[in-house]
């Protein structure tokens, strides 16, 4: 990172820092896999870069250093593994000891292809999907890698499509849902957009063991770039867009796959507004109906009625990108700025922490 | 480590500060953007009109080549880039269709695509068309490219110099595919008054692209070159336009198109906000960076390379790296911007 973009940050802390909070108490548990632990990818004040765990006592449990910037992860089911992978493009990702941040393995990506942040494991931990670009020809990939083998690459999935990011896997432990941006990058042309014409998003649901598409379910404007995704235990899909087109174009940024199609959730639009056409998480809260979604771009996270996409909750926090489910109903939300923000259905948001670090894209 | 997590009692009133603070509105924004769209009309207009020059001179020259037709070219090269780098700044609206930006100037170019890619053209069979440049991708489509044939000392050397029928085919192709470009934009600005003057995102949209056209000059176009950042080597060819030698030139027009066509309105808004005496240092610094020329108007290489001449490019640096403290971090938390970790990511 340069120094004025440092700088920026110090900035921008700074302003934050007038928010100056009394008092300790411990972080909420959060949902699911491994509930006393959060982890992401972070930026620190000194311009470098690492992968960072804390405990509900909001003490850092460790903070690996890495050498450029990442972006997400996922946990290992049956072990006790992270792994986090670079920003797009990205070279490589890294298996790390979960209790302690020791790095494990240093997976560097295939020839002639780049991981883009994400990927999932299969449910008993072996196999680690994640979603990948083939960048001379643009095809998007699911590379597939065997944990117990080191993590050797054993199978391509071929998506029939460009520029994948998100992958998750249903609950029925054998479909994979992969949010396919649509969008044409190559390295040499750092992240420009090659194809905004004609972009043809999607929604693919694979199987995790074929690789065969099982779905695939497009938008309803060629612009809306498929980015993010969750999946409600019950199998409701819940996607999330970055609209290509102009900002004044304030097309709905949220779906749910209702009965193989999408739809679309669009809020009134001063919510549209705060949104700023680009969602950056999205997650379904494992224990009711509640969907959460953060958009650094406009500074604002929103709580919503899954089922119905009723507007629940709203709160402006500045550069919130990472999103989790926390135990007991609500939403734990991070921020770029080192904020820890909870926000549920039923009370105003409520910040919890603010850390001198800069909170990457994801929570996990 | 000294613990990095400060966890702290839940506190909605400080919630509340922060919203407030995020999404004060700023004064009358819509009169801000009311005075925005013209200034940057005229910059694109006087971008056209240039463009459509440089086209024009272009066809002249490879038609009856003689030097003073050459020189009479880069001199219409150099002012349509100048056009190009007053208006440089704007980063959203109709100059994102087509990636024009990226079309007018691709940069930057660390595996020297533009090399490569005029080696392939300028001695390819094919015959150079609007087509082949439309398919050809940024690195050709843009002034890196046209200065590239006009001014790289290698092919200047060679065989394929201008005026070689090829490369000529290549010059003349790219200067027409950019004053359509130019004079598409210029008609798209005026087109997108309405959405521009009636959705607010705009306003922070003007203000972010001022914002992030300072930090690129003072990091990528000053600081990286001067050896400032990384590996604190001196290196010239990290900049743009170092081929023709204006890159000095081009940070100076930026510089007077940011203070032409944003700074008014921008100090308007921060008078609305209370701030006089920011928005007096900030036109004050403006001045400031600008006193540094003529006299900084020489290439890179020759201020990196004499210890004198460096001191002048060190006394730019310091002008403009203050004036990027005061837009982008003071005027920036004065008009609540927030340019974050996340927001400028793209995933």
């Amino acid at each position: 990172m340069d120094r004025s973009r440092r700088n920026l940050l110090k900035a921008a802390l700074a302003g934050s820092a007038a928010l100056s909070l009394s008092g300790c108490s411990l972080l909420p548990r959060k949902s699911g896999f491994n509930p006393e632990q959060y982890s992401a990818a972070v930026g620190k004040p000194d311009g470098t870069f690492g992968v960072s765990a804390f405990g509900l006592n909001g003490q850092p449990l460790w903070v690996s250093p890495v050498a450029t910037r990442c972006h997400s992860g996922c946990t290992r089911p049956v072990s006790n593994q992270l792994v986090f992978f670079e920003r797009r493009p990205g070279w490589r990702f890294y298996v790390l000891d979960a209790s302690t941040g020791k790095r494990l393995h240093n997976i560097e990506a295939a020839q002639g292809e780049h991981f883009v942040g994400h990927g999932v494991f299969s449910p008993d931990g072996r196999w680690l999907y994640a979603t990948a670009s083939r960048y001379e020809p643009g095809e998007g990939i699911v590379a597939v890698y065997d944990a117990e083998q080191n993590f050797q690459r054993v199978n391509t999935f071929e998506l029939a499509g460009i520029g994948p990011h998100q992958i998750t896997l249903h609950p029925d432990g054998e479909t994979l849902a992969i949010a396919l941006g649509g969008i044409l990058t190559h390295p040499d042309y750092d992240r420009l957009k090659l194809n905004l014409d004609t972009m043809a998003p999607a929604l693919i649901l694979m199987n995790r063991r074929s690789g065969e598409i099982v779905g695939r379910l497009n938008p309803s404007h060629h612009q809306q770039s498929l980015r993010h995704l969750d999946i409600h235990p019950s199998g409701k899909v819940y996607i999330a867009y970055q609209h290509q087109g102009p900002r004044h174009e304030m097309p709905a940024l949220l779906a749910r796959m209702d009965h193989n199609r999408l739809t679309e959730i669009r809020f009134d639009d001063e919510t549209q507004a705060g949104l700023a056409n680009y969602i950056a998480s999205v997650i379904a809260h494992p224990e009711n109906d509640l969907v959460a979604a953060a958009s650094p771009v406009g500074g604002t996270a929103v709580v919503f009625q899954g089922s119905t996409g009723k507007l629940m909750a709203k709160a402006s926090i500045p550069d919130c990108s990472g999103v989790q489910a926390l135990a007991g109903g609500d939403f734990l939300i991070s921020s770029g700025q080192g904020k820890l923000v909870r926000l549920g259905a039923h009370q105003p948001a409520q910040d919890i922490a603010q850390l001198p670090l800069y909170w990457d894209h994801h929570l996990v | 480590m000294q613990p990095i997590i400060r966890a702290l009692c839940a506190s909605t009133l400080a919630v509340a500060a922060s919203v407030s603070f995020a999404a004060a509105p700023m004064d009358d924004p819509q009169s801000a953007r009311t005075g925005w769209h013209p200034a940057i009309q005229s910059g694109y207009d006087l971008l056209a009109e240039e463009t459509a020059q440089l086209a024009e001179h272009a066809s002249r020259y490879c038609a009856a080549p003689d030097e003073q037709l050459r020189a009479q070219l880069e001199q219409h090269w150099r002012d349509a880039f100048m056009a190009w780098q007053q208006v440089r700044f704007v980063d959203f609206g109709p100059v994102e269709n087509n990636n024009l930006a990226w079309q007018f100037q691709f940069w930057p170019d660390p595996k020297n695509l533009v090399a490569r890619k005029a080696a392939y053209l300028t001695k390819s069979d094919q015959p150079i068309t609007a087509d082949l440049i439309e398919q050809s991708g940024v690195a050709v489509q843009g002034f890196p490219m046209l200065e590239y044939l006009l001014f790289d000392d290698a092919l200047s050397g060679g065989e394929n110099a201008l005026p070689a029928p090829h490369s000529c085919a290549v010059l003349t192709t790219v200067t027409k595919h950019l004053a359509s470009n130019s004079k598409q934009l210029s008609a798209d600005w005026q087109s997108f008054k309405t959405p521009y003057l009636n959705t607010e995102a705009y306003q922070v949209s003007t203000l972010k692209s001022a914002m992030a056209a300072l930090e690129i000059l003072e990091e990528r176009r000053l600081a990286k070159p001067m050896g400032l950042r990384g590996n604190g080597k001196r290196n010239p060819y990290i900049t743009d336009a170092w081929r023709s030698g204006t890159s000095l030139l081009s940070v100076e027009a930026t510089l007077r198109g940011l203070q032409q066509h944003f700074l008014p309105e921008f100090l308007k808004l921060l008078e609305q906000k209370g701030e006089l005496q920011l928005a007096k240092r900030i036109q004050r610094q403006f001045d400031a960076a600008l006193d540094n020329y003529p006299e900084a108007d020489r290439p890179m290489t020759v201020l990196l390379s004499d210890d004198k001449a460096f001191r002048t490019l060190q006394g730019l640096y310091v002008d403009v790296s203050q004036l990027a403290t005061l837009v982008n971090d003071q005027a920036a938390v004065a008009l609540g911007v927030v340019r974050g970790f996340n927001s400028s990511d793209g995933d």
